[in-house]
């Protein structure tokens, strides 16, 4: 009983089943962008890059893909600078 | 048995294969059958059939649909009675065509036909994404969409599922196949909620991995009449499902989980 109650509680993030997870994750994110890790990482580059080039931001804005259940978005966050 | 709205159709589907479609069309079908329901299942398979094996069919097939749909034969002539269950019917696939020789506007009308007698009509797709596949969803309103507990058939079910969203189905329900509780809590095997927090579709049945499944394939019976398997009560609460009864996710449905909670609770016994 203690067995199956430490198996419960404790999550062993080398088990097979937390690494078919890890990489399901990965790979249907970018399955359902149907585009590459590669171009994904160049998307984000010319965002920031078209941004910089119009206003003024205070740091370096974000690009990030976030899931929404099925659907994945690009969630962008940029900080402006004050007046 | 009356019938006076259009049945309903279910296409059985996957991306990838082996995964349990077959198994899936045969024994959901005839629990359905058991229940009183009138259910006609349609081999799309073309070029592979397995449909007709699985149930034990295999001998009273005289017509197939490409026949159907080149005229050959009626629709009726074609229709494979299982004397086992009265309400049950197959339209056998054709073994010697291609996918390609249907068109999926010509499913469309043998299943409008098939809608007015029957209250469920199964598709059993091919696996793939090609032209038997968009044959397969041309005429349904819902689907099922089988997956393994396995890297590589939860990536083509997601696939599939985007698939059948962006041709707008609005009804689309998972049933994971051969599940295997004692690796799931060893930390071996994707769990059901792994799989519902991928795919994010509903869950309508969870299969335990069960030998008796491929016993029953060489008898052609279907693994519902066989009461003590364990798959066999997962498929029975698909249909009632399926009719739109709730039934309850007992054990995820797994009769061995009792077992070991018996054993565990009461040593003794
Ligand atoms: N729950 C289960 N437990 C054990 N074996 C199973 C189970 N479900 C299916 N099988 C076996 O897996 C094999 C494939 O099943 P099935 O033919 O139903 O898959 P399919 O998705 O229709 O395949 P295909 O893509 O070739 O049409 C069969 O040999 C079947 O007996
Ligand atoms: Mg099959």
């Amino acid at each position: 009983m203690l067995d199956f109650l430490e198996k419960l509680f404790s999550r062993d993030d080398s088990s097979s089943r937390q690494k078919a997870n890890d990489r399901l994750r990965l790979v249907l994110t970018h399955d359902r962008l149907g585009t590459s890790e590669k171009l994904m990482e160049t998307l984000k580059e010319e965002i920031i890059n078209v941004i910089m080039s119009h206003v003024e931001v205070d740091g370096k804005p974000e690009v990030n893909i976030i899931k929404e259940g099925r659907r994945s978005a690009l969630d962008i966050s940029i900080p402006l600078k004050g007046r | 048995m009356e019938k006076n709205s259009e049945g309903q159709v279910i296409v059985v589907t996957s991306g990838k294969g082996g995964v349990g479609k077959t198994t899936t069309v045969a024994n959901v079908s005839s629990a359905l059958a058991r229940l009183g329901y009138k259910v006609v299942v349609m081999d799309l398979d073309i070029g592979l059939k397995k449909l007709d094996l699985v149930l034990g069919l295999e001998n009273r097939v005289i017509y197939d649909i490409v026949q159907v749909i080149e005229g050959e034969c009626t629709l009726k002539q074609a229709l494979v009675k299982d004397k086992r269950f009265p309400h049950l019917f197959m339209l056998p696939a054709a073994q010697t065509r291609n996918k390609d020789e249907i068109t999926p506007e010509q499913v469309k009308q043998l299943c409008k036909q098939l809608q007015e007698e029957f209250e469920y009509v199964f598709i059993d797709c091919p696996a793939g994404i090609e032209q038997g596949f968009r044959n397969a969803i041309a005429a349904a309103n819902s689907a099922i969409v089988v997956t393994n507990p396995e890297v590589s058939a939860v990536r083509d079910a997601d696939r599939i599922i985007g698939m059948l969203e962006s041709n707008n189905f609005k009804d689309i329900k998972l049933v994971i196949n051969r599940l295997q509780n004692d690796m799931v809590e060893a930390g071996d095997m994707l769990s059901i909620n792994d799989l519902t927090e991928h795919l994010c579709i509903d869950l309508l049945g969870v299969v335990p991995e069960d030998k008796n499944v491929v016993i029953s394939t060489n008898r052609g019976e279907p693994i519902i009449l066989n009461e003590k398997a364990d798959a066999s009560p997962a498929f029975n609460n698909i249909a009632r499902r399926i009719t739109g009864e709730e039934v309850e996710f007992l054990t995820f449905e797994d009769p061995s989980f009792w077992h070991k909670l018996k054993r565990s609770l009461f040593p003794g016994r």
